[in-house]
């Protein structure tokens, strides 16, 4: 056993970067998110199909389908997100690999940023499968450039808020499966203006309740972009609900991580 | 000398729930310090809080010098083994450890070079490239103490390291314990609840009950302070049972002689409560004067577990 003076090298690499690098080996090395993928990009076949036939029977208007295969990609991949960071600080408690990440010199809130950010590449990835659907459903209407960027702007917002929702969540849970049934379960909350009945979403309340709901502002933004052709900055405003919940929640995750990390019942 | 752990009336609560109490104590470097006590006792919470994990409620304490207000610093000089620590089962051991060196601020080079060594000095060379899922318990437990290893700590704790291995790991992993001690010349705090294994490498030994300091000292002082001897076995020539019985009957400080259970010739001899330890050094000088052959001999309640089991049952 080579003894050694306890002298060590300066982090070169900041720890929420190898924190964020093994989680990504982990979540898709490990198999988890290719499998997750994998099971996005059926689904989105299946849509994609159904829109399409659908189109052919004149029943959807072309950029209609493409609207819903996006909204359809952007809502599962914001699902896949919300679900692995649910299992971020919860998981590791549950499995006993917390403590001995706490007591490195990594501090807490890096170790936060670090899961965030393998947790956001599940939406990165979902949006890389949505790609080629997109086109192929949008060709021909010069929709496919409009579709992807605003795919990957509100996508991201929309990613980023639920990820650090599931992250706050986590923290507190008792349990992973508390965390995972109560993110499942706020995610369903913030879904469920969608399926208001149209004349429940008109008059200064219906549009507040889209408004606010960062999910369904975003969803109105790229309706209103793709299938009513507005310029981008036109209804720039229903930007402002996801670009507030992005920022806030991923404040309030970096505060909570930072601040209350804890190893449950029985280890504070 | 300076302590290289130093704690002064260290408290933890949990809202009313007091789960340590005013822990003062020292451990110099190299010391090989066993933590003991029974379910409860606050050990996990006292190595969590000397690891930082926790916050003290109460008092203060220092490693390596750094005041327990820089729990970074703290950090950087502590490795650590948590009590049934969990391994990521998809992982090797290989870029288990690479992980945790890099987190402690290797370079990725320096982090293979070390993982690789520490995978050498534990005896896991040949699984490196295996998943820990594959490993043993035995294995998952040296990978552990690899894992303590990887920033060259100058203070080890080791929760409850041998929870649960078979007489064979248990030697292996006590085994690593003085090579840490002897070779990387790092101090270890061993909580543990196999005494034996206490008497075997803890150089000193703090007994832990209800979150308070019950004892502290080598394992032969808290021996002796706690567990005066009550009585004594021993075995004599079946010839001479009847005589070595009136003998020690007669012996000074000697209260009662049965015969004991199992071999032809064994007894037993109540010590008087209040006679001196050293009482039954009486009773054999006048076994040997009788010409009664002793074959076997031992004091009771002059071990470790005695003690421990005095100490933490009067509280």
């Amino acid at each position: 056993m080579a003894s050694a003076a306890p002298t060590m090298p300066q982090r070169r690499t900041p720890g929420w970067a190898i924190v964020g690098r093994q989680e990504l080996r982990d979540l898709w090395l490990g198999g988890r998110g290719l499998l997750l993928g994998l099971a996005f990009s059926v689904l989105l076949s299946t849509i994609a199909y159904l829109t399409a036939t659908n189109q052919a029977l004149n029943f959807l208007e072309q950029r209609e389908s493409v609207n819903l295969t996006l909204q359809v990609a952007i809502a599962v991949g914001s699902l896949l997100v919300l679900l692995a960071a649910a299992d971020a600080v919860s998981g590791e408690r549950e499995r006993n690999t917390l403590e001995t990440l706490l007591v490195t010199p990594v501090s807490r809130l890096h170790l936060t940023g670090g899961k965030l950010l393998a947790a956001l590449s599940l939406w990165l990835a979902a949006f890389v499968i949505t790609i080629p659907y997109v086109w192929f459903l949008g060709r021909g209407v010069g929709v496919v450039r409009d579709a992807l960027a605003t795919g990957i702007v509100v996508g991201t917002l929309l990613a980023v808020f639920l990820a650090s929702l599931g992250i706050i969540v986590s923290v507190f849970a008792s349990s992973n499966r508390v965390s995972l049934a109560l993110s499942l379960f706020l995610l369903l909350a913030v879904f469920a203006p969608t399926q208001l009945p149209g004349s429940a979403q008109k008059g200064w309340a219906g549009e507040l309740l889209l408004r606010v709901n960062p999910l369904t502002a975003g969803e109105h933004y790229v309706g209103k972009i793709l299938v009513s052709g507005h310029a981008w900055s036109e209804d720039a405003s229903w930007l402002i609900s996801p670009i507030a919940a992005a920022a806030v929640f991923s404040v309030a995750a970096a505060i909570v991580g930072a601040r209350f990390i804890h190893l449950g019942r029985g280890g504070s | 000398m300076t302590p290289v752990v130093e704690t002064h009336g260290v408290g933890k609560q949990y809202g009313s729930l007091v789960a340590l109490e005013n822990l003062a104590f020292s451990v110099q470097a190299g010391e090989v310090l066993g933590v003991l006590g029974p379910n409860g006792a606050g050990k996990t919470t006292a190595i969590r809080v000397l690891t930082t994990i926790l916050a003290p409620s109460s008092g203060s304490f220092s490693v390596g010098g750094i005041p327990h207000t820089r729990p970074a610093k703290i950090r950087r000089l502590v490795g650590v083994l948590p009590e049934s620590a969990g391994y990521p089962e998809r992982q090797t051991g290989e870029e288990y450890l690479r992980y945790f060196a890099r987190l402690f601020g290797q370079s990725r080079a320096s982090a293979q070079e070390v993982a690789r060594a520490l995978l050498a000095e534990v005896g896991l060379s040949d699984r490196r490239h295996s998943l820990i899922a594959t490993y043993s318990r035995g294995m998952r437990q040296r990978l552990g103490i690899a894992r303590a290893l990887v920033n060259e700590p100058r203070v080890v704790f080791l929760d409850e390291p041998t929870l649960g291995l078979d007489p064979a790991g248990q030697r292996q992993v006590l085994s690593l314990v003085r090579r840490i001690t002897a070779e990387r010349g790092a101090t270890v705090l061993l909580s543990t609840h196999l005494l034996a294994e206490v008497e075997e490498v803890c150089s000193r030994v703090l007994i832990l009950n209800r979150g308070r300091l019950a004892a502290e000292g080598t394992v032969s002082e808290i021996a002796r302070r706690a567990a005066a001897p009550r009585s004594a076995r021993l075995r004599v020539a079946a010839e001479h049972v009847e005589r070595a019985r009136k003998t020690l009957t007669a012996s000074a400080g000697i209260e009662q002689v049965e015969p004991g259970d199992g071999h032809l010739g064994s007894l037993i001899a109540m010590l008087d409560g209040s006679a001196s330890p050293t009482a039954m050094n009486d009773g054999l000088r006048a076994l040997a004067d009788a010409d009664v052959q002793v074959l076997a001999f031992e004091l009771e309640g002059a071990r470790l577990s005695d003690a421990f089991l005095a100490m933490t049952e009067e509280a």
